[in-house]
């Protein structure tokens, strides 16, 4: 996956070279799955979009079909690979957890002003809900595709009640997907979210809005990359104020989240303040990035080794 | 085999059909043949009554109204589902009048049904194909992928009129059953039956075809229907060459020509084999992928401790 904070840049690599990959290949191809399914309504002659330039073709039926089997080549493939790739190396950080629910509600309510965001792992609780409903959708469609493309090849006269099953199963998922995809999408359109945003073009987001937003992520990475807890001495005012964490740290963490103190950590915890006490409105984003850190941390060391590899 | 068992008729196992365009004399002592009467007769409360004023569709404004001409015979119609073409053909240095009967032809894989974003169309184990008015949107799809355009739309009838009638749809698209209930009562095909000089026969697909190839050997004439679109389950046999029929017959909407037609579905079937074939390619690449990985990580730790140790 290769997360890693990126000292000097005041980066953090979210998503892996593999991750990105996935992602652009599964959103292409399943936009023109999206689009020539919608032809094959049949909607591209009615509507004249086949008078548009460069789409004459989209009127055709046997042509869309051709692209749209393509396409799903390239869908299906990404996204059995993404499944196996993933679950063969144990990566579970997108998988719900218990109380993403109440906590997903709890962090819609902040977006609208209404009390303050849990600390997050890696991803948001409702990114969490949302992939899962998302990896459904895209399940039902490549099964009731594939159930449709062998009818198509090898068997035209099998059983209605099959062929009605894959039909239906098809276009409502195909209207669940439209709508998921929206949802995505429409997701940014909350400033809170935006900074994620340049994570699935370059991999990476800012340091100190993953500290800020995602202390759990970067506790978690420190833990696995030094083996014990970071003693990190970061300039003074800036990012975290007392990091020098202790073992408790992530524990007390999760206790935060409401919920997830029923597997028997829970208790009073101290509250945690990831970030030194900055003001709260949206723009401290746009901060600028930490300074690096002096080069004779083990992290410096660890960074430059990687540059030089 | 003139007069098909009640077991066959009942429709087991797949069936076929013969037209025997040496025997079909187009009726011509009657007004109208008498397989064009009969199944008008037994389709004429097929379409129920047309809601009045048909829903102008948007933006393209086309309502294909046949309601008010139901009496048409010399065409392909809502209201008719076989017509009797008649073709005056030089043969052997006279003119010869030959009459071709023709319907919907149930290809053995018919794109009209396998391409049906609904699947209110489709084949059955006994080779007919049929549409299912109460699914059926309308959309002419089965129209256009079909090579003789043989479904025929009939606007202000059907589901869509309680949906989005201006929107989506446009009526419901209509053709030969095969007589798809006579069959399962034990009865023949209307035009079957009727036919005064027996030129038409239906009976088990391998005998039907047997005695298409006897016929047609023993009149040193031709055969349609074995190839084209991918090959029918209605095999007309005919002592002039059918491209000596076709040039007498324009296409032209509600009237079929009689060419070599290809199936053009079958463009697409190596992209389809592609597709049923994505989720290996999937798994291939993910569980590579995983363990390449998972070995070079693994391969990095130990560097890394035998570094520090």
């Amino acid at each position: 996956m290769g997360e890693r904070i990126l000292w000097k840049e005041g980066l953090v690599v979210r998503h892996g070279v593999v991750e990105i990959a996935e992602h652009w290949a599964i959103a292409i191809s399943g936009l023109i799955l999206l689009v020539t399914g919608i032809f094959e309504l049949p909607m591209a002659n009615r509507y004249y979009i086949t008078s548009l330039p460069g789409l004459g073709w989209s009127g055709d039926f046997i042509k869309s079909l051709y692209i749209h089997y393509a396409a799903s080549v390239v869908f299906i493939a990404a996204s059995v690979f993404h499944l196996l790739y993933h679950g063969i190396r144990g990566e579970r950080g997108m998988l719900p957890k218990r109380g993403d629910i109440g906590t997903s509600i709890q962090v819609i309510k902040s977006f609208f002003g209404k009390g303050e965001e849990p600390p997050f792992q890696k991803y948001l609780p409702e990114q969490r809900l949302a992939y899962a409903g998302m990896a459904v959708i895209i399940a039902m469609l490549i099964l009731s595709g594939l159930v449709k493309t062998y009818k198509n090849l090898y068997a035209p006269d099998m059983p209605l009640t099959l062929v009605l099953w894959a039909t239906w199963i098809h276009n409502i998922f195909f209207v669940l997907f439209i709508l998921a995809l929206a949802a995505h999408i429409g997701a940014l359109a909350l400033k809170p979210n935006r900074p994620m945003f340049r994570g699935i073009f370059t991999g990476t987001v800012r340091l100190d809005y993953a500290r800020r937003r995602h202390p759990l992520w970067i506790a978690e990475m420190d833990l696995e990359e030094m083996g014990r807890w970071p003693e990190v001495r970061l300039p003074e005012g800036n990012v975290s104020e007392g990091r020098e964490a202790e073992a408790g740290d992530l524990d007390s963490l999760h206790a935060e989240i409401p919920n997830d103190g029923e597997d028997g950590r829970g208790g009073p915890a101290p509250k945690m303040r990831p970030v030194a006490e900055e003001p709260s409105e949206l723009d401290k984003y746009e901060s600028p990035p930490v300074p690096p850190l002096s080069p004779d941390t083990d992290a410096g060391d660890r960074e430059k080794e990687q540059r030089d590899a | 085999m003139s007069r098909p068992g009640r077991a066959i008729a009942a429709g087991e196992g797949r069936l076929a059909t013969l037209i025997d365009l040496s025997l079909c004399d187009g009726c011509t002592d009657r007004a109208i043949p008498a397989c064009v009467a009969v199944c008008k007769e037994i389709n004429k409360d097929k379409i129920p009554p047309i809601h009045e004023p048909i829903p102008v569709p948007w933006p393209r404004k086309k309502v294909e109204d046949w309601s008010r001409r139901r009496e048409v015979f010399d065409r392909l119609t809502p209201y008719n589902f076989i017509y009797v073409h008649r073709a005056e053909v030089e043969a052997g240095g006279r003119t010869r009048t030959v009459f071709v009967p023709r319907r919907c032809m149930h290809c053995d894989n018919p794109a009209c049904a396998t391409i049906c974003p609904f699947s209110a169309n489709h084949k059955y184990e006994n080779g007919a194909v049929v549409i299912d008015p109460d699914l059926c949107f309308g959309g002419a799809k089965c129209k256009s992928v079909c090579p003789w355009e043989i479904p025929q739309r009939q606007s202000g009838v059907g589901i869509y009129l309680h949906i989005l009638p201006n929107l989506a749809g446009n009526g419901v698209m209509y053709k030969c059953d095969l007589c798809r209930e006579r069959l399962a009562a034990g009865k023949l095909p209307g035009c079957i039956e009727a036919c005064p000089r027996q030129a038409m026969l239906i009976g088990p697909r391998k005998g039907i075809f047997a005695q298409t190839d006897e016929r047609a050997k023993a009149m040193g004439g031709y055969i349609y229907g074995k190839k084209e679109n991918g090959g029918t389950s209605t095999l007309y046999v005919s002592p002039v060459p059918f491209a000596a029929l076709n040039a007498t017959m324009k296409k032209q909407p509600g009237r079929p020509d009689m060419k070599a037609e290809r199936r053009r579905m079958a463009d697409t079937d190596r992209m389809g084999k592609a597709v049923l074939q994505a989720p290996l390619y999937g798994i291939a690449a993910g569980v590579v992928g995983a363990f390449v990985s998972l070995s070079r990580r693994k391969d990095r730790r130990k560097g890394g401790e035998r570094e520090h140790g």
